[in-house]
């Protein structure tokens, strides 16, 4: 058991710690909403309520009380991974996240491994033959990092490929109007499809996700093509390329020497990519019409949900936080000497 | 394109912007806000970027609409890049010292690390939502987006500037901690910020845009490009490309012009 402890200690640790940190963003989350302008409960309702009412929505929306008692209400509820009802639609907060975050994750994690697979091979090519014409069609799309957003991508996208060439079906959701819709098992759509096993409505869903990951893929891959581009020149150059070649290892074990060396920088962007997806999912799911987060929040944002937007700061620091870890110990897998406790020299 | 026709264009092309920033208000024939003629013409010699489903005028939108947009970028980049160097200085400098303040640098450092990994634009979202969708709840969410990532990049170079013997000499002479950070530490680690700007410029950008295309960015009379292609799209898909088209095309050359300009400079030091 004790070496065992000693040779995981640096992944359980840092899966200890995740409970710690959410707890502080919660507490983040509490604070915020009790800094908002105005008195919440007259932002929420408007002017013109009772002062029954007034006593019963501050209630609800858990505001009554010592700030104490409010705290101690909020983190028990919590605990129960409770975060309240909504004023404005009356349903529960965790339930409607329940049922559109898995939506949300699923298209922005479509979108990072799109882009995971097309920089790769866009980088091998780079790094293979720098001087071809896709390598430079590459560099001058990577230059243009950041200038391009998805939702420009997905509006030309609607308009050549859906009003001009009628190549692709409307963005009017995730399946046609005659699919069946597949039973939810997982909550993820595509992933129920395919669980459901009909090859037409997988079919359908995925003709209908083409324009959304193709617009997050064209709009966010730059950045991280650029990086990893960049990182492998300054690899191929090391002493230890070198020294691959000099004893005669083939080709690719000399790539996976330079690519296991250039990885990890790119496995941290890649997290910080993570949130440029889910950013790009939100905002591309009102424009198909997909039921996520999108639609949800803006509403939220637009009728000062309070409770939602209170729990939203939560879902968000929980998955960053997972993403994070993710991202942290795929490093340390890659390169033992980011272990904690490693001394720097493993 | 060769590297100093790519420099040239985007200097002229960034300074044009400024000056379009600038001189809004005479530029737009039209008020941007009032109805102008009948909704969705063509572009034509009297509307040179055509009307929207409104009878806006296009031009005179996107014209003022990017006097809005750019303003924002530019107050939220100076902003985040100043905050993020004293944070950024404040945390290298402090990161291996005993005690709270120690303790407290090296949880910045890593707080600063974790802001990388969270969606921008819900935290635009969920600031909004909170304190009202006006431009300066706009920019001051911004800048706490952008702020993390320069202080990420200057406590990088702080730490390894940190160990240089120009330091001890310093420190010997009497220099107090601030002064020294100031004088000496500063000039040698701003440089990768500043070069920086022109990616925050970028983010800056797109997260203003995005807000007004998920409406809920600065209110809705007044002209953004987000929101202008959003309302946009709608037309698009039925066919008429204009009211969308334009503000975008001017919102991506406006980044890339910022973006070529910027790697200029970096050209420019480097060939000396």
């Amino acid at each position: 058991m004790r070496p065992w402890l000693h040779h995981n200690g640096w992944w359980l640790r840092r899966l200890l710690l995740l409970p710690v940190h959410l707890l502080v963003f919660a507490l983040v989350a509490f604070a915020l909403v009790r800094t908002i302008p105005g008195d919440p409960v007259l932002v929420v309702t408007g002017n013109q309520i009772s002062d029954d009412q007034y006593a019963d929505v501050q209630r609800r929306l858990g505001l009554d009380g010592s700030l104490a008692h409010q705290a101690g209400e909020y983190f028990g509820r919590l605990l129960r991974l409770d975060l309240g009802d909504s004023l404005i639609t009356g349903r529960s907060v965790t339930e409607e996240f329940g049922s559109r975050l898995p939506q949300t994750l699923e298209l922005a994690a479509l979108g990072l491994s799109v882009s995971l697979v097309v920089v790769l091979a866009l980088s091998a090519v780079v790094l293979l033959r720098p001087r071809g014409v896709i390598s430079r069609l590459a560099m001058a799309y990577a230059r243009s990092a950041g200038a391009i957003p998805e939702f420009a991508v997905a509006v030309a996208g609607i308009f050549v490929f859906y009003a001009s060439l009628h190549w692709l079906p409307s963005p009017l959701g995730r399946l046609g109007p005659d699919d069946p819709v597949p039973t939810p098992v997982t909550r993820f759509p595509l992933l129920d499809a395919v669980l459901t096993g009909n090859p037409q409505v997988v079919g359908s869903m995925l003709l209908h996700l083409v324009l959304p990951v193709f617009a997050m893929v064209v709009a966010n891959s730059a950045v991280l093509l650029r990086l990893l581009c960049s990182q492998l020149e300054v690899e191929l150059a090391r002493p230890a390329t070198r020294f691959r070649i000099s004893t005669g290892a083939p080709r690719w074990v000399v790539l996976a020497s330079i690519y296991r060396r250039a990885l990890p920088a790119t496995v941290t962007m890649s997290g910080t990519l993570f949130g440029y997806m889910v950013g790009g999912a939100v905002v591309l799911e009102g424009l198909f019409g997909f039921g996520g987060m999108g639609q949800y929040l803006t509403d939220a944002v637009t009728s000062a949900d309070l409770t939602a937007l209170q729990g939203l700061l939560v879902v968000i620091a929980a998955v960053s936080l997972v993403v994070f870890l993710l991202v942290d110990l795929i490093n340390m897998a890659l390169d033992p000497r980011r272990r904690p406790g490693s001394g720097g020299a493993a | 394109m060769r590297a100093g026709g790519w420099r040239w264009a985007g200097l002229a092309g960034a300074g044009l912007v400024l000056l379009v920033a600038a001189f809004a208000p005479l530029l737009a024939p039209y008020d941007a806000r009032k109805i102008a003629g009948p909704p969705l013409m063509k572009p034509s010699g009297e509307h040179w970027f055509g009307t929207d489903s409104n009878g806006l005028d296009v031009f005179s939108q996107t014209v003022m609409a990017t006097r809005l947009d750019v303003l924002i970028a530019v107050t939220t980049v100076l902003a985040a890049t100043a905050l993020g160097m004293a944070a950024g200085l404040a945390i290298g400098m402090n990161e291996s010292g005993r005690g709270g303040i120690g303790v407290l640098a090296r949880a910045g450092a890593r707080a600063a690390d974790f802001v990388q990994a969270v969606p921008a634009v819900l935290v635009g979202l969920v600031a909004v939502g909170l304190y009202g969708s006006t431009p300066v709840t706009i920019t001051v969410a911004i800048v706490i987006i952008l702020m993390p990532m320069q202080a990420r990049l200057v406590r990088t170079e702080v730490l390894q500037v940190r160990g240089e013997a120009y330091l001890d000499a310093a420190r010997m002479a009497g220099t107090s901690e601030l002064r020294l950070t100031v004088r000496h530490v500063l000039p040698n680690v701003a440089r990768p910020a500043v070069l920086y700007m022109s990616v925050l410029f970028g983010v800056s950008i797109m997260l203003t845009a995005a807000l007004g295309f998920l409406g809920v960015g600065v209110a809705a009379p007044t002209p953004e490009w987000g929101a202008m292609i959003s309302r946009g799209a709608t037309d698009a898909s039925l066919g008429h490309w204009w009211p969308a088209l334009f503000p975008l095309t001017v919102l991506i050359l406006t980044v890339l012009a910022v973006t070529a300009a910027f790697s200029t400079f970096q050209q420019g030091r480097q060939r000396r």
